[in-house]
């Protein structure tokens, strides 16, 4: 099974690919610890979304489990998973684990 | 008149393409050099070298995602999604089996939207796709018998633009080509007399022929069409 440092890797993977798609004035401050959504998030509303596809997309490659991060049990949790970095791969931890 | 060789590095993913229209545009892209993919609930209906079919079931989610799973394992980009596949069942509201009904809303919207969701994320990473939906005259014409069916017409034609919306900061255009009567199977179940006197309310009173269809098509799946999208194209002159 994925570990905290692999799911991690994942996402900033995802977040490096959002960078790749914007120019040299766009970049993002890529940490552990940056916003993914809420008031201070740096991610509109796009590229929450790619990166969303891209850890779901890298979540199955690698674990061959299919995950869904935006379902019904996501959106209602008492801390968003989309919160920040840490909270994501905690959601996702959580998922895979219920799933193996 | 369509360029040799137009489709030649591209890869075509058609839904319904055992028959009908759906073949019809399977085969155009064939022909003009594309490779095609073809969703289906059968059996494949055409051998070529480049064509790939997959036993899918549009109105079943999960065996969308299941066929995408098996697409990504040969692919990893699709540049032209074309969703044709449908279902027709026309009967008066009153009498119209729930199952069949439910049936059209699957395939014919449901299907589309989850296939086009599982499409634009591989169009997403080369930053160009093509999406266009085949609607029908049905969803401005409204026929007696054909409310589901039409509905669900509409229905695509709005999930359509707000998909374009979505999309086109991804460079991937969202068009819906609204067809109006071909010679199928499917028009075949349809009384013989309602389809006449559809016919004959058009401006242009005749059957849609396949190039009436794959003329738009063209267009709407090459570069030249980078700046149409949330359109909807109707033939023969309905609107």
């Amino acid at each position: 099974m994925l570990d905290k440092k692999s799911v991690q890797a994942i996402i900033l993977q995802a977040l490096s690919n959002i960078n790749d798609e914007r120019g040299a004035d766009e970049q993002i401050q890529i940490c552990l610890d940056m916003r993914l959504f809420g008031t201070d998030a740096v991610l509109d509303s796009l590229s929450l979304v790619s990166v969303i596809v891209d850890v779901e997309a890298a979540i199955s490659d690698v674990s061959g489990r299919d995950i869904s991060l935006t379902d019904d049990r996501a959106m209602s949790q008492a801390v968003s998973p989309f919160a920040g970095v840490s909270t994501l791969t905690d959601y996702i931890l959580l998922l895979l684990s219920e799933a193996a | 008149m369509t360029e040799v060789g137009a489709y030649a590095g591209k890869l075509a993913l058609v839904t319904g393409s055992r028959r009908g229209v759906g073949r019809v545009i399977a085969e155009h892209f064939l022909h003009y050099g594309g490779r095609v993919v073809g969703f289906a609930r059968g059996e494949a209906t055409i051998t070529h070298p480049k064509y790939a079919h997959f036993q899918v079931d549009v109105g079943d989610p999960a065996a969308v995602q299941k066929g995408f799973a098996e697409l990504r394992k040969i692919t990893d980009a699709v540049h032209i999604l074309v969703n044709n596949a449908a279902v027709l069942t026309s009967q008066y509201a009153m009498i119209m089996p729930p199952a069949a009904a439910q049936a059209m809303l699957s395939t014919n919207l449901m299907g589309p939207f989850m296939v086009s969701r599982e499409a634009s994320k591989m169009m997403r990473k080369a930053k160009w796709g093509r999406i266009i939906n085949i609607g029908s005259m049905a969803a401005s014409l409204e026929p007696i018998g054909d409310s589901m069916y039409a509905a669900c017409k509409a229905g695509l034609t709005t999930l359509t633009n707000v998909m374009a919306k979505e999309l086109a900061p991804l460079n991937i255009t969202c068009n819906t080509l609204a067809v109006s009567a071909i010679k199928t199977d499917m028009l075949a179940q349809l009384p013989q007399d309602k389809i006449a006197q559809v016919i004959a309310s058009l401006p242009i009173p005749r059957f849609a022929e396949p190039d009436d269809i794959l003329n738009v098509l063209d267009f709407l799946a090459s570069e030249r069409s980078s700046y149409i999208t949330a359109q909807t194209i109707y033939l023969g002159g309905v609107n």
